[in-house]
């Protein structure tokens, strides 16, 4: 391999570039009309446009990805996560152009999309899966027979869709009473995301944790397991916080998931990077949730305790190269990682999106503090994509020291122009339920509906009063614009002009 | 100059003086000393309030010096005063708020009382609003003069201002939940817009009454169209 076209945006763009980077091989960057200025497109060695801002017309348009790939003479093709990640399609379709997928290949993409299928290949290879139906209920079964199903799974029942990922197209039935709304609205979410409408049921366990497995496979029959992901902070299905290892899996516990998770790859021929998910439940049970056939967003928790690059090994596996990694520094964590996801959304309004230009930026650093981040002040976070704007990870000699570590860099971390959820993060880390680690996937979701819209951060009265007197004097100094949210460039030189002047 | 900024629904005035490099704030009344360094966009803010007296600082200080290193967080919280969030011993410093017998400590203390530093910078906000940047933490206020002086008026004072809620991207009306004339809480559900396949609410900034409802459920809206309009 010599270049890579990266098929993605943002900070997982920037992410797979610098990987690039390191193994010293070219990048090109693809881009949509709104992202024309976008990091990830300054920082590539080559940038390529692939169509309107829109995702469905350029991002997802696997025509131009591969033509951009062939005219820029790229001979490799990395997804990132997200848009066409998990799509067997675009791997089918780039191993025709004659690139090489940097990812699974379409065979055991497909195989796992079917959450059904993928259950059955768990099954088969003598991992428990949380108990539900084996097969996809198509639109011709009838609620009735739904309702069947459901009373021997027992509620409350989960109701997913089978091409599901992402927390779309899942609804809870807590009786049966409510399960034909279920069935419907899942159905309906998975019909419009993802074109198929099939569902299947799984019991919902009591307060389970979400804990997941890293592997990676090589082309020549090795996987690899990691130690495992702590991912039970979600909020309406999506992971917000992630930490490694987990703070209640002992060695023991560690050593059976990450076999059981290492069995799942190995039976369905595995290769590159994939998660396999399960659900723990408070008596140390586990259950084979889904496969994720892509890097993870969280996959830098993995890194920092292990010291292992996994994008880096991703592209060399995809090159033929075998995993001489020591299986023994793969599972025995360094330390400890915390991950939160940045998100460009306000916190104090529902977490509504909150794109715009990004007038200001100070990242945190310092020992043990890791921004991944796909943003540059001036940089604008448009209104079509997904809202991460940065993966803040911090790293300890144990839990106690990367939550410190953490705190101190949500403190230092500095976004103007538009809302994030660092005001979100500040909070929460200091929740007592947080630190002593007691929490499952419905905790989060909980708590905020608790908090009813509360204001995650008052400021206290002595932070008001520097404000106030702050305020005051730069009004006392007028006129001195300040930089408008949306400031065109023209308006914030003649503000500066101004200020100048002053 | 004395300007007043509205804060949480309050308002305070302050009165601004130089004294030499300096300048010397009148908080509704009490003074604080205040350095300020313009690095770009962003200012240094040195805030000294034992200078200017705003505390009784000769009853507290010797307490605080010398009693701060010996107590532990447990005798002081047991006691007739409160301390809220973390007190370090020692020469380090004690964040947040002390409250002691004698009076209200509201910022940061240094051991010894010397100058406590804020970064500090500014955006401008919806409608007209300034937020203050104070380490890291975003503070929405209000310029009650300035509004006055671009309303072009000496009447129209902010309580008779009219505030817009805009949509902040283009989406859709999926639900209205107020109507002219009633009366809504800062924080009450205005509009729900869907954007992004996320349904979300726009709330009221503040508390007042709807004066008008511009958009209808199920329409599409534009960046910035005005959907409600306060009084």
């Amino acid at each position: 391999l010599r270049k890579i076209l990266v098929a993605n945006r943002g900070e997982i763009a920037v992410r797979v570039i610098r990987a690039c980077r390191d193994l010293r091989l070219a990048s090109v960057a693809v881009y949509s009309d709104c992202d024309r200025g976008a990091r990830h497109v300054r920082m590539a060695d080559e940038a390529v446009a692939i169509g309107g801002s829109p995702p469905a017309d350029s991002y997802l348009r696997i025509d131009r990805i591969i033509d951009a790939a062939r005219a820029s003479g790229a001979d490799a093709v990395h997804p990132g996560y997200g848009f066409l990640a998990e799509n067997e399609a675009f791997a089918g379709a780039c191993r025709d152009a004659g690139l090489t997928f940097i990812g699974p290949t379409p065979e055991a993409i497909a195989l796992m999309g079917s959450k059904t299928a993928a259950r059955q290949a768990a099954a088969a290879a003598g991992v428990a899966v949380v108990p539900g139906t084996d097969a996809p209920l198509g639109g011709s079964v009838t609620d009735d027979e739904i309702a069947g199903l459901a009373d021997r799974t027992g509620y409350p029942v989960m109701v997913k869709a089978v091409a599901g990922g992402g927390g779309k197209g899942m609804r809870v039935a807590g009786e049966r009473a409510e399960l034909a709304s279920a069935v419907r609205a899942a159905r309906s979410e998975a019909g419009a995301a993802f074109g198929d409408s099939a569902i299947y049921l799984e019991r919902r366990l009591t307060r389970p944790r979400h804990v997941e497995v890293q592997v990676l496979g090589d082309q020549h029959g090795g996987v690899l397991p990691f130690v495992e992901r702590e991912c039970s902070i979600q909020r309406r299905h999506q992971k917000v916080v992630e930490e490694s290892p987990s703070p209640v899996v002992a060695a023991d516990l560690r050593t059976r998931m990450t076999s059981a998770a290492a069995s799942v790859a190995a039976s369905v021929g595995y290769t590159n990077a994939g998660t396999v998910e399960f659900l723990l439940d408070a008596d140390g049970r586990f259950y084979f949730l889904e496969m994720n056939t892509r890097l993870q967003v969280e996959h830098p928790i993995t890194e920092m305790v292990t010291g292992i690059d996994l994008v880096e090994w991703q592209i060399r596996i995809a090159r033929g190269e075998r995993l001489t990694i020591d299986p023994a520094r793969a599972l025995s964590p360094a330390g400890h990682a915390i991950e939160c996801r940045v998100y460009a959304e306000d916190p104090d309004s529902g977490f509504m999106p909150s794109p715009g230009r990004v007038t200001a930026l100070r990242v945190p650093g310092g020992p043990g503090i890791r921004d991944d981040g796909g943003l540059e002040a001036g940089d604008e976070v448009p209104i079509y994509y997904d809202a991460l704007i940065s993966k803040l990870v911090a790293w300890g000699e144990d839990r106690q020291q990367a939550v410190v570590r953490m705190r101190r860099a949500l403190a230092e971390y500095e976004v103007q122009g538009i809302r994030t959820t660092v005001p979100f993060f500040r909070w929460l880390l200091d929740n007592p339920a947080f630190r002593d680690a007691a929490f499952h996937t419905e905790f989060l979701d909980t708590l905020l509906q608790q908090r009813r819209g509360t204001a995650f951060f008052e400021p206290d009265s002595s932070l008001q009063e520097v404000a106030v007197v702050a305020a005051a004097i730069h009004a006392s100094r007028e006129p001195r614009p300040v930089a408008a949210v949306s400031a065109s460039d023209t308006w914030a030189r003649q503000a500066k002009v101004e200020s100048l002047r002053g | 100059v004395t300007i007043e900024v509205e804060i949480d629904g309050r308002r305070r005035q302050v009165t601004l003086r130089r004294q030499g490099s300096r300048w010397v704030a009148a908080l509704d009344g009490r003074e604080i000393a205040v350095s300020v360094v313009e690095r770009g966009d962003h200012w240094s803010m040195l805030v000294n309030p034992a200078e200017a007296g705003l505390h009784d600082l000769s009853r507290i200080s010797s307490e605080v010096e010398s009693g701060f290193s010996r107590i532990s967080r447990e005798e002081v919280e047991s006691g007739s005063s409160r301390i809220s969030r973390e007190v370090e011993s020692g020469s380090s410093r004690i964040s947040r708020e002390v409250e002691s017998g004698f009076s209200r400590i509201s910022r940061e203390v240094e051991s010894g009382f010397s100058r406590i530093s804020y970064e500090v910078s500014f955006e401008a906000g919806a409608n007209g609003d300034l937020i203050v940047h104070v380490n890291g933490v975003a503070v929405p206020v209000t310029i009650v003069d300035r509004r006055r002086r671009r309303a072009g008026s000496g009447e129209a004072g902010s309580d008779t201002q009219p505030r817009t809620i805009v949509a902040p991207m283009p989406g859709r009306i999926v639900r209205v939940l107020v109507q002219p004339g009633e009366a809504v809480e800062a924080r009450q559900g205005l509009v729900v817009v869907e954007a992004m396949k996320m349904e979300n609410e726009l709330r009221a900034p503040r508390s007042g009454t709807v004066a008008e409802v511009r958009v209808r459920e199920g329409a599409s809206v534009e960046a910035n169209a005005v959907l409600v309009v306060l009084r």
